[in-house]
Order: structure tokens, then sequence, then C-alpha cells
């Protein structure tokens, strides 16, 4: 872990190794969060390999330490699925996607779960990073650019939005 | 259902959606960032050459057009459907130059709107910025894909508002305010700078945003003595203006 700002450093400068060991733990959360944003495993993988070069790409407008890196590179994954969402309706249905959706996870699904799906990539996006990935709330806000209070705001109203009668107490 | 058993119920509908993600993703993103260049110097100097030689296209533009002229404000206190007239598409395309300070009249303590007019279903915030200019201060709310449809500014005699989302009291600097309710629109997609001004001016003391969501962005104004304002909607680009008058 000490070694993280070195390697910070040393990316910054184009070592792709260095980014590379930068992101690795990165990468989980990343897919779970691009899978959840467009309920799709394979274009979730293609986000977060498109987001990873981006990430490459702009390393040098990463804005504080290393410490910052995590919610900076979710914020790109969160672009990328938004982007993907909006490119998606031209382009050709997967196979993996059909055999998922016809697949043996219909019947297992629950009332959350199919609750979850009718939510908006976007209102999704506060959920999974503060119940999935347990990230702080102020991480959080920075990963969806809003203020603390706001994040706070975005993830109360989308979990209301799941099951009317949560509190506040409940959801934080 | 406490608060657990909504995590955990959660964090299952979570997992039925993601699976566990593919052990070779590590490899292909490896792979990827290889083979890609990283964006480097001469990107970032051309960049910044065309950002200058645009700023001075348009600045070149400002100055020799001969047709500049100020355009009209909405009438202040008058949010008749008039407005469409400025933000209209049909509007005409010569660069709009920013009108004189000294046009429209402010007015005090008094609602303004709601104004509907034609614009995009949602419009997107791309910029905000606060100024002091002799006799007025000013907040701007720049949109990059056309003026809202929908808005109005709600005058009140204190400067505590409620935030939108939350229902929680916020109490701003300055003893009067005022509400900027902007329907139709989003902050968050192509906006990422403050979200709460301490601007330190005489008459708008503080522009904080109190909502962003479900397409309705709310902006509330701290200001020091009685709200005498003014609201313009200009083009080229399109915002959203709002003079506080100073004494």
């Amino acid at each position: 872990m000490e070694q993280r700002p070195q390697a910070l450093a040393r990316a910054s400068q184009g070592d792709a190794d260095s980014f590379s060991v930068l992101i690795e733990p990165l990468l989980d959360p990343a897919y779970r969060l691009a899978a959840v944003m467009l309920n799709d495993r394979p274009a979730a993988e293609d986000a977060v390999q498109e987001a990873s070069v981006k990430a490459w790409r702009k390393l040098r407008q990463l804005r504080g330490d290393v410490g910052s890196l995590r919610a900076w590179f979710l914020s790109i994954v969160a672009n990328e699925c938004r982007m993907a969402k909006r490119t998606r309706w031209w382009s050709v249905i997967r196979l993996p996607d059909m055999e998922r959706q016809q697949g043996d996870e219909p019947e297992a699904r629950s009332d959350l779960h199919a609750a979850l799906l009718r939510l908006s990539p976007d209102e999704r996006l506060p959920l999974v990073l503060h119940f999935y990935l347990d990230l702080p709330l102020d991480e959080v806000a920075k990963t969806l650019r809003v203020s603390p209070s706001a994040a706070k705001s975005r993830i109360y109203r989308a979990a209301k939005r799941l099951r009317a009668d949560l509190t506040l107490e409940e959801v934080f | 259902m406490s608060n657990e058993k909504f995590r955990d119920d959660l964090n299952r509908a979570f997992d039925q959606v993601s699976g566990s993600s593919n052990p070779g993703l590590g490899d292909r993103v490896r792979y990827a960032v290889t083979q890609a260049p990283a964006a480097r110097g001469p990107y970032w100097i051309a960049a910044v050459a065309a950002a200058v030689i645009a700023v001075l296209i348009v600045g070149v533009l400002f100055i020799a057009n001969p047709l500049r002229r100020p355009s009209a404000p909405i009438g202040a206190g008058l949010p008749s459907p008039s407005a469409s007239a400025v933000a209209s598409p049909t509007a005409s395309p010569e660069p709009t130059a920013t009108p004189s300070a000294s046009t429209a009249p402010f007015q005090c303590a008094t609602n303004y709107g709601p104004v509907t007019q034609s614009g995009p279903v949602v419009a997107t915030i791309s910029d905000v910025k606060t100024g002091t200019h002799p006799g007025y201060d000013r907040i701007t709310i720049t949109f990059n894909n056309g003026a809202p449809a929908n808005f109005e500014v709600r005058a009140q005699s204190n400067a505590k508002f409620t935030m939108g989302a939350s229902g929680q009291s916020v109490m701003l600097l300055g003893d009067s305010g005022l509400l900027v309710v902007i329907r139709g629109a989003d902050e968050h997609t192509s906006y990422s700078g403050p979200t709460d001004f301490k601007t330190g001016y005489g008459k708008l003391r503080e522009a904080r945003q109190v909502e962003d969501f479900e397409g309705t962005v709310q902006w509330a104004l701290g200001l020091s003595g009685t709200a005498c304002y003014r609201v313009y909607v200009l083009k080229n680009p399109d915002r959203l203006v709002i003079d506080a008058q100073t004494p």
C-alpha cells in the first residue's frame, strides 16, 4: 500500500504497468457498478475496459492523491455506462444476453430485484455505491460529483423508490 | 424491515444482476491499456491552442459585428409567453450580446413566473457562475442544449430554504432570498462545479443548489436586504441570468 503513491507518480509519467497495478483492485467494484447500471454483463466488461483506457489517458487530470483514485475511476465508469446506454439502441443484441435472459435466473428474481431493474441507471448508481460497494458518503458524493448532502438525498430517494416505507435511519 | 435485512436483500438483488466478474477482465484491461497510447503533451497543447483560436474568432466576430444589439430581457414581473421569443430556436442566428444592465427594471419581493417556453425535454446545465457588477450581483446558469422550457423565481423574506430531495431546512447567508426553480433540467450530467457559492458580495451573499433530482433543479439565493432582481434568458450560449440589485 505504501507503494501506491509511487505507482501513481510513475503511471502519471506514462508507465502502463504501474497504472495496471493501481487499477487492478478497482476492476471488480467497477465491473459490479457497470453490471448493475447496464444490466448486461458483457457490456459491463466492455464499459470497464473502455473506462480503464480513458482513465489511463486522463490520469494527469486526477485531482488529489491516490486516495481519490477510486471515486475518480468509478465516475469514469459511470459515464461510460451512460454513453453505452445511449448508443445501445442500434447495437447488435449479444447472444450471451439472450441466453441469460431466457436462462436460469428469472424464476429466482425477487420483488426487490424487479424493482431495482425498473429504476433508471442513474437511480441505481447511488444505490450501488452506497449499499453494494459500501463506499463512505463522501466518496459516493465524489463519484456522483455532487455534494455529500445531495448524494445522501439521491441514495435515500432511490431507496424509497424500491421500498416506499423506508425511513432515513434504515438507509444510513 | 430492518436496515440489515433491506441491505441483505438489496445486495442479493445486486448479485443476481451482476454475477461474478470475469477473472480474465484484469488481463483484458491490462492489454488494452498497454495498446492505448497515453494522452500526453501534444494533445493538451492542441486543445489549448484550439480554445485560444476559438476565443479569438469569437472575440473578433463580437467586436466586428455591426448588427450587434442588446437582446431584450424577458420583462421583469411579466412572465408571459413572449419569453419564447428570446429562447426560441427560430430566433435570429446572430450572436446575442449581453444586455445592458440599465435596460430592464428590477422587481422587488415578488415572484417571477412560472415561465413556459419552447425548450428541450431536459435542459442540461453545463456551468454556474456568479459575479458582481456596478449596480447588481449576478448568477448565470448556462445550458448546453437549449434554455429550459419551464422556470420560475420565487421571492421570500428570509434566507431559509428546504433541500428539495431530503426535506431538510438550510439557512443561507443573507436575510432574504430567491428560489430559482427550473423544471425539466439536469445539473449532474455535464456540470461538476461548485454547488454552494459563498460569494462575499454585498447583495448576493450565497447561492446554493438545493435540488437536482427527477428533472428539477433548484438554486437558492441568499440576499442581504430586500430581494430586488430581474431575470433574463440569453442565447449563445443559452443561459438563465438573475441580477440582484445592489443599493
